[in-house]
Parts: structure tokens; C-alpha cells; sequence
């Protein structure tokens, strides 16, 4: 006997209930392909799994008439990577989730889990704080909303609560002249846990003259969170994308960045990929402007 | 606590009574004793336990038996019909895609799902769907071809 209970809750507000009466030791579990490695690696026994999987609230994808969209905490990777709406609006979102990982953890593993991990070298954080996400939370006091820009705090620590549970994901609307782009480096395709660097870019080109109007960047293993560098982001601020402004873009990256050095790769080494990745990703961002010219 | 469910395995209604931390693939093997899908790095890294849930691939040893009450299950065991293997694992034999034959029950699983929902994919179609299946033996081109073959049948 393992001594686990297990709520296959039905609704956010008996997952909510679950989290406050198992008083910290609850552990929500959606897709499972994080969690589960900690169980099998006995890095974690659970006491309570409360399982969101099956809970329609956290499902669906919305786009709105204003090209809002929402995507459902317990929405697939898969279901994120076929959604032709969410291409027409954000095709940063489309290349983000059709490369994460392979076939078989997209069809389990969802976008909400994801976030809630928040592993340095994890996708959908990245593209969040790119395009300015706000995260809807709820908890035992309803439901209360933050930025992804201030949801992670520290190597696998979040803004949630020990009772909270984060139930959905608002993007904002792209306005006129919005191109977007995820680039990815990695050492094996189907594998996002080793010496990934990711990085994603929402830009706006100014009409007028072709500079870079307003820029969001989100990056992947540059640090112990994602990673959203304001400082690189302010000097592409007004700036038209060439070689010059990319050099400036990369030394200021250099400076703002702490990636960890690992078995495959020194921190230093990612340090200069990132600039090589993030160049190339704001090349394509441009590119995709309306009226680029290039 | 334990926990009831009802799993149709390969079109067969089972009912089992599971704790909340059994894996899939240990029921399956450890429990029904259906060593057909293997289980290697269990972190859904090598995809040598692949088997679809409602007729998509996923890692049997990531997943929680008690997550998919009602939920379809097959395996490489539902493959072979009457004594005949399927169409896939022959070509498997006939282009020497099978070495060891650790990894080949979750490639025939990915490739079955794939075949299914694509009958006729490119070669970057397949090379994209197999790319989270590990092969230590055949260096892979072998399983490509045999997939292939398959799909121009």
C-alpha cells in the first residue's frame, strides 16, 4: 500500500478544497510527465494527487473577436500545437508547443503543468512572458490574476500558493504591425531536459521608418527561471534590426543572463548561443511583420 | 486508499483496483503480466513503454493507471491477429529493424498510431514521429524503411 489518496476532482473548487484540506502535502497532477518522473526517481511520495485532468473548466481554447486568447490550464501540448486559431494570431505559439519534447508527452503533458514546474529550460514560460501572459489563479479566497512577468520566483518556485491552483492563461491581443518567433537550441530534438536554450520574441515594427517599436522577449535556460531579460529588451527599443543593434542586443544579454553550466555545456558556451539563438529568433519575428519588407 | 477503474486492454473491459501512485506499465506487466511493453529509463525519455490511450501514444510510465478510468488501451500485444503479425512488425523482420528488440515494441506502437491517423506519411513525417523512440542497435534507417514500406503498401 502506498499510502496515497487520490482525488480525481471534477471541478476547480473541489481541487481547491482537496489543496486546502491536505494542508501543504497536496500535489496536483495533470498530464503527469513531470510529476511522475519524481515518483519513479523516489525524489517525491505523495501523500495526496489530486488529479485536474478530467476537469472541463480547465479545458478549451478561446480566441476571441478582439483576438484575445485563453488556453485552459489543463490544455494539451498537442492540442496548443494543432490549434489553427491560435496560429492565425500567435504562430510563436504553434513552433513553441509542436517542439516540445515528442508526440507522446504533447499528447499528456499540458501547457498549465508546464508553467507550474517552471524548469528554467521549459517552452510555454518563455513564450508567456514574451507576450505578456497574465495567469489566472484560483484558490480558497476565488480567483485573483498575475503577470507571467512576476510569476516565477526561483529555481521551481512560482507565485502559487500551497492551496492555489492556476486555472487559465489570458493573452493579449496582438496589435497592427506584431510579428512573433520561438527559436529553440537543443543537444537531442525529442529531449527539452538537457542544455536547452529557448528563446521568444513578440515585436512590433513602427510603420514609420522600419525600427523595432516595442519589443517582448522570454528565454529558456539562461537561468534559475525563465528568464525575462528587460534590460536586452530596452536596447532594441527604437532601434532598426541590423548588425549593429544586434551585437548591442547580444553583449547586453551577456551581461544580464546567468545560465548554469552542465555536463554538456558551460554556461559561458549558452551564454553566446543565446545571443546567436535570440538574433536569429528577432531576424524571424521581423520578418513576419506585416509589410517587411525583407 | 486504493482505487477502482475499468480499462478496456486491447478490447478486453478489466477491472482493477490500483494504488494512485501504480504506473501504467507496471500494471500492465507487473499485474497482467503483459511484458510486451518494455520498460526501460521511466522518464519518458527512450518511448520503450509507448502505448495509445485512446489511440494516442503516450508514455506508460508516466502515466497513472488511476488518471484514465474508461479510458482504451492497447499495446504491442493487440498487433498480431489470429497468430499473424501485423503488416508493421513483418517489415520490421523483413528490413532487419529489430536487433535487440528492447526498443521495438514502442516504435511499433508510435508507428501504428501514426500509420493510423497518416496511412501514407512522408519520410519526414515518420522520421518526426519516431524522433522520441531510442534505438541503441539499428542506428534507425532500418525502422524508417520498414515504416515506409508500410505506408507505400
Amino acid at each position: 500500500m502506498s499510502g496515497c489518496r487520490f482525488t480525481a476532482a471534477k471541478t476547480v473548487a473541489e481541487a481547491v478544497d482537496s489543496l486546502v484540506a491536505a494542508k501543504g502535502d497536496g500535489h496536483i497532477i495533470a498530464g503527469g510527465v513531470a510529476l511522475v518522473i519524481l515518483m519513479n526517481e523516489k525524489l517525491l511520495q505523495p501523500s495526496w494527487l489530486i488529479d485536474i485532468s478530467r476537469i472541463d473548466e480547465l479545458k478549451g481554447i478561446t480566441v476571441g473577436a478582439d483576438r484575445t486568447i485563453r488556453i485552459g490550464a489543463a490544455v494539451t501540448h498537442r492540442e496548443v500545437a494543432r490549434s489553427s486559431e491560435i496560429a492565425a494570431v500567435y504562430p510563436m505559439l504553434t513552433e513553441m508547443a509542436s517542439e516540445i519534447a515528442c508526440g507522446r508527452i504533447m499528447n499528456r503533458g499540458t501547457i498549465g503543468g508546464n508553467i507550474c514546474l517552471a524548469d528554467p529550460q521549459g517552452d510555454p514560460p518563455v513564450a508567456m512572458l514574451a507576450l505578456d501572459a497574465t495567469f489566472r489563479i484560483a484558490g480558497p479566497g476565488g480567483k485573483r490574476e498575475v503577470p507571467a512577468r512576476s510569476f516565477f520566483e526561483d529555481l521551481y518556485v512560482t507565485a502559487l500558493g500551497e492551496d492555489e491552483l492556476l486555472s487559465d492563461i489570458h493573452i493579449p491581443a496582438p496589435v497592427t504591425n506584431t510579428g512573433t518567433a520561438f527559436g529553440k537550441f537543443a543537444a537531442r530534438k525529442a529531449m527539452d531536459y538537457s542544455s536547452t536554450i529557448s528563446t521568444a520574441v513578440s515585436l512590433v515594427r513602427d510603420p514609420n521608418g522600419g525600427g523595432i517599436a516595442e519589443i517582448g522577449l522570454g528565454l529558456g535556460g539562461c537561468g534559475v527561471t525563465p528568464v525575462w531579460p528587460e534590460k536586452t529588451e530596452a536596447v532594441l527599443r527604437g532601434r532598426k534590426p541590423d548588425d549593429e543593434t544586434f551585437a548591442v542586443m547580444r553583449a547586453t544579454l551577456a551581461d544580464e543572463i546567468e545560465p548554469i553550466g552542465d555536463s554538456l555545456y558551460s554556461a559561458d558556451y549558452k551564454r553566446r548561443v543565446a545571443g546567436i539563438i535570440l538574433t536569429r529568433t528577432v531576424k524571424m519575428a521581423y520578418r513576419r511583420t506585416e509589410g517587411a519588407s525583407q | 486508499m486504493s482505487v477502482d477503474i475499468t480499462l478496456t486492454i486491447n478490447g478486453q473491459r478489466r477491472a482493477l483496483t490500483v494504488e494512485p501512485t501504480d504506473t501504467l506499465v507496471s500494471i500492465l506487466r507487473d499485474r497482467l503480466g503483459m511484458t510486451g511493453t518494455h520498460k526501460d529509463c521511466c522518464m519518458g525519455i527512450c518511448g520503450s513503454c509507448t502505448v495509445l490511450v485512446n489511440d494516442r501514444p503516450v508514455s506508460s510510465c508516466l502515466l497513472l493507471a488511476a488518471q484514465i478510468d474508461g479510458d482504451a488501451v492497447r499495446t504491442v500485444e493487440s498487433l498480431e491477429s489470429k497468430g499473424s503479425l501485423s503488416p508493421l512488425q513483418e517489415a520490421f523482420l523483413t528490413f532487419g529493424a529489430v536487433q535487440c528488440g528492447y526498443c521495438t515494441p514502442g516504435f511499433l506502437m508510435t508507428a501504428t498510431s501514426l500509420l493510423e491517423e497518416t496511412p501514407s506519411p512522408s519520410r519526414d513525417e515518420i522520421v518526426e514521429a519516431l524522433k522520441g523512440n531510442l534505438c541503441r542497435c539499428t542506428g534507425y534507417k532500418k525502422i524508417i524503411e520498414a515504416v515506409e514500406s508500410v505506408a507505400n503498401a
